[in-house]
């Protein structure tokens, strides 16, 4: 088959920009995007040139680029300018069509977007510059970039929430309850994680492993499955297979994840009762995940001919799969068995991007090509999509098994009681490795960025499309 | 499908999400933190003077916690690192930086497992002249080269081949105070 053929086959002949959306909300949900896009560019730049120094410390030797500067750069960069941006952009597509009425205030989404890239520019140079609270992983930014960051959530959250409080239906769709979940969720964790009133000694360590973990789950977990749930059966064209079992998954969620923070502290001073309790509630987690993942993949049952002719749902099938191998990995690392061969090493960086990446990115991905051209009428070319899925697919797996096959080795040579060098001397071929998957990361996200742009809505004074019924997503 | 009335109020939703997770917020990290803060400083450890203070702060600006932890734990492979760390050992440190990645080794007794300072100059400004395998980021930005040393500079003795021909390298403010808090690092004695 041509390249051609295979252009116009995964193209939807019906695609029409939907005119039930204002052009308002069609825009500053683009604009969304595009800083995501941007700030994706821009973090995981910083992540390889991060990466390539780990294999030869003497790149680009200024102070401003030191490995101890990127790192909390690049993990800032890419959790919330990239990951928080793109998933908020989109949940406020899901919750203006499920609650089949235009986004509340366009306009405070606009200020909202200003005040994150604020926060995230002034992160940016004062990281860069030293200026650091330290080590403490996620809230490295002096706290009044944190209270620019917080009024951006809070501000994104009103306007969710007034949007839904306004829905032409009477009940609330699933998706709804994770997004407003999320937006109700970071503000406690943000806040929590910067008063200082219980922070004196190791109680900061405990906030730490509480705030860090939790902003995963409790965030980008939570946005990105209420997408899911609707993004999925919107391309299937299909109901999702349990309604009930979605629900379950935001209760249990709720219930377990936020009690297992201490598995990042296992082994340390902290409460030996409270490193039980996260340990415990990491096997709870199952149950989310698997509820989650399994609901969401039995929704494809009978439909693999949707996959293969569309060119945004593999980027959903890949998440899903990231969701739960990601979330099932952490479980077992939690164990103190594996933590005692995991726990310091690269492992636990393998782990962040199998979810953050394999996970959160996919899934955002996914949304993105099937839902902005719905939104602009404009289709990036699918042989791009196909070049961005695959160099991403490539490039992640690449990362994840070489930093896990180094954590691996550090961990043996320290367990046999070698010195500390040669766990360095084992990870150092795998750091190699880890750069060229990065490199190819890197690489997809540049035809990312093409994509997007291909995808812009058209100029105001384009003929105006006529309307087109939209199935409803559930 | 009926969940007890929530799947048609928003506020319901909203207000039971907020609510659920302050409470496991309070259970789970406000009260166990307010517990750990409450542990005394161990009997020996002292509040650190202005220059390791200093030096803590270059610490926490250069991102040295990325790599190196401050937290020994109870198992074998933690034996050369120290004793088994202790809430006593972070009272009143501010973060504490106990880590969770250990591409360098454990700092968290430094002070006694390398009390030199001439080492800890060496290492700083060209790592791989005292360890060849190393892949940690030499701070030149911490140093001055000169072609003479003044009468109170402190020359860091660089081997041979590792500094430019005909200079002597001289300690920053930076690393003099870097230095300071590294040797500073010593854990508490506790009676077994």
């Amino acid at each position: 088959m041509g390249l051609s053929a295979i252009r116009t086959r995964m193209r939807d002949p019906g695609l029409v920009a939907a005119s039930s959306v204002d052009a308002a909300t069609v825009q500053v949900l683009f604009e969304y995007v595009v800083c995501a896009t941007i700030w994706l560019l821009v973090g995981t730049s910083i992540g390889l040139i991060a990466s390539i120094k780990l294999h030869w410390p003497e790149f680009l030797p200024y102070s401003w680029l030191s490995f101890g500067r990127l790192r909390p750069v690049h993990t800032n960069t890419v959790l919330f300018g990239w990951s928080s941006l793109v998933l908020v952009g989109l949940c406020f597509y899901v919750v203006a069509r499920t609650s089949r009425i235009s986004l509340w205030s366009p306009g405070l989404a606009r200020l909202a977007l200003g005040l994150w890239n604020l926060a995230l520019f002034g992160g940016l140079v004062t990281l860069l510059a030293g200026v650091s609270r330290g080590p403490q992983e996620y809230r490295e930014w002096v706290w009044p970039l944190a209270a620019i960051l917080a009024a951006a959530v809070l501000i994104d959250g009103y306007v969710m929430y007034r949007t839904v409080a306004a829905r032409a239906l009477h009940e609330v769709y699933v998706s709804n309850w994770y997004i407003l979940g999320a937006f109700c969720y970071l503000p406690i964790l943000y806040v929590t994680s910067y008063l200082p009133w219980y922070q004196g000694g190791l109680g900061n360590t405990v906030v730490q492993g509480y705030y860090m973990h939790n902003s995963m789950g409790m965030w980008f977990t939570q946005m990105a499955l209420g997408i899911s749930y609707y993004g999925i059966p919107r391309l299937l064209g299909r109901p999702v297979y349990s309604y009930a079992l979605g629900v379950l998954g935001f209760w249990t969620n709720l219930l377990f994840y936020p009690m297992i923070g201490a598995h990042h502290f296992i082994f340390s001073p902290e409460a030996w009762w409270l490193q039980t309790t996260a340990i415990l509630f990491s096997v709870g987690m199952m149950v989310p995940v698997w509820a989650g993942t399994g609901n969401l993949l039995l929704t494809f049952k009978g439909a693999a001919g949707a996959v293969s002719r569309s060119y945004a749902l593999p980027f959903f099938v890949t998440g899903l799969i990231g969701y739960g191998l990601s979330s099932t990995q952490g479980t077992i690392e939690a164990f103190r068995s594996a933590n005692i061969y995991w726990h310091f090493t690269n492992f636990t960086v393998g782990h962040s991007h199998a979810a953050m990446y394999g996970f959160i990115a996919f899934i955002a991905w996914g949304a993105v090509y099937g839902l902005l051209p719905r939104l602009t009428g404009r289709e990036p070319n699918p042989l791009a999509v196909g070049v961005h899925f695959w160099l991403a697919l490539v490039g992640v797996s690449t990362y994840v098994i070489a930093i896990s096959v180094a954590g691996v080795l550090q961990g043996f040579a320290w367990v046999a009681g070698q010195s500390f060098i040669a766990s360095v001397i084992a990870a150092e071929p795998m750091w190699l490795a880890r750069t060229v998957g990065g490199l190819l990361m890197v690489s997809s996200h540049v035809v990312f960025a093409f994509n997007v742009w291909a995808m812009r809505p058209r100029r105001a004074e384009a003929p105006a499309v006529a309307p087109v019924a939209v199935r409803s997503p559930a | 499908m009926n969940f007890g009335g929530l799947h048609t109020s928003h506020r319901a939703i909203v207000a039971v999400a907020a609510i659920v997770f302050f409470v496991l917020t309070l259970v789970i990290a406000i009260l166990p933190a307010l517990r750990e803060q409450a542990f005394p400083a161990l009997a020996g450890i002292k509040p650190r003077g202005h220059e390791e203070e200093r030096g803590r702060q270059v610490y926490m600006r250069e991102g040295c916690g990325f790599c190196h932890t401050q937290f020994v734990r109870d198992l074998p492979m933690d034996r050369p690192y120290g004793r088994p760390s202790l809430p006593g050992d972070y009272a009143l440190e501010n973060p504490p930086m106990l880590g969770t990645q250990r591409t360098g080794p454990d700092l968290a007794d430094v002070g006694s497992r390398q009390p030199s300072e001439a080492w800890h100059m060496i290492h700083l400004y060209d790592p791989r002249a005292v360890v060849p395998q190393s892949v940690m980021p030499g701070y030149r930005w911490f140093f001055v080269e000169k072609a003479q040393a003044g009468q109170d500079d402190l020359v860091v003795p660089v081997p041979a081949g590792r500094a430019p021909k005909g200079k002597v390298i001289v300690a920053g403010p930076d690393a003099i105070e870097l230095v300071r808090y590294l040797l500073s690092l010593k854990q508490a004695k506790v009676s077994p």
